[in-house]
């Protein structure tokens, strides 16, 4: 189960686990983002393919519109699935 | 081997995490050491659901475990011959432009496995992963 919270500075918080099963909703929440998006990953317990290819697509398309996609707080076995990956050198993570 | 069969959609994730669970819960393993094994699960369950064409209504898994390793069984009937072992590779050095998410699945279970095999016959698809976990 993943939830979505918008807080009121516009940073989205992701709590919980972000699977194929949420890979919809997540996509609907960053889309209707206009400008740059922060995630803050602090309470992220777990991310598959399925997340990081929403993330991967929610980069190309932000950039394209010459905003940013940063990622924050990501817990380590959450961060060690985008090393993993190799997508700790090409997304912004702080 | 403990087995449980689920039906073929991304909905069952969250049965299948807790299935893990019980099952690691009852062998004394730390809870912490579900987050590869449910990756790995998921990985490989949604594949079979999405390129399983064919396939009957339920995908099989099933947990083993001979300390200190875990065996874990995915079983499909009906649908096609796929052996994830020999998917192509994704290189993981390719700017963000040319990434996508296209058989990345397949990418973390072949890191995180310590060993991947897969078998098709009479119709029935069965990938066996074998993994070391800290109990």
């Amino acid at each position: 189960m993943l939830e979505i919270r918008t807080a009121a500075d516009g940073r989205i918080q992701l709590v919980g686990r972000f699977d194929a099963a949420e890979a919809e909703s997540v996509d609907r929440a960053l889309k209707a983002v206009a400008g740059p998006v922060f995630l803050d990953c602090a309470e992220l317990d777990y991310i598959s393919s399925a997340g990081l290819g929403v993330l991967i697509e929610a980069h190309k398309r932000l950039a394209a519109a010459g905003h940013a996609l940063t990622l924050s707080n990501l817990v380590p076995r959450v961060r060690n699935v985008f090393g993993y990956a190799g997508l700790d050198r090409l997304l912004k993570i702080v | 081997m403990v087995e449980r069969r689920f039906p073929r959609t991304a909905a069952s994730l969250e049965a299948i995490y807790a299935f893990v669970r019980e099952f690691l819960a009852t062998k004394g393993v730390q809870p912490e050491a579900a987050f590869d094994v449910d990756l790995i699960v998921e990985e490989l369950f949604t594949n079979m659901v999405k390129y399983g064409v064919g396939g009957q209504p339920e995908i099989t898994i099933g947990l083993d475990w001979k300390a200190p390793a875990l065996t874990l069984r995915l079983e499909d009937f009906g649908a096609p011959p796929f052996d994830p072992a020999q998917a192509p590779a994704v290189d993981i050095h390719r700017p963000i432009e040319e990434r996508r998410a296209g058989g990345l699945g397949l990418h973390l279970v072949r890191r995180m496995a310590d060993r991947l095999e897969y078998a098709y016959e009479n119709g029935r698809s069965r990938i066996t992963v074998v993994k070391r976990v800290e109990a």
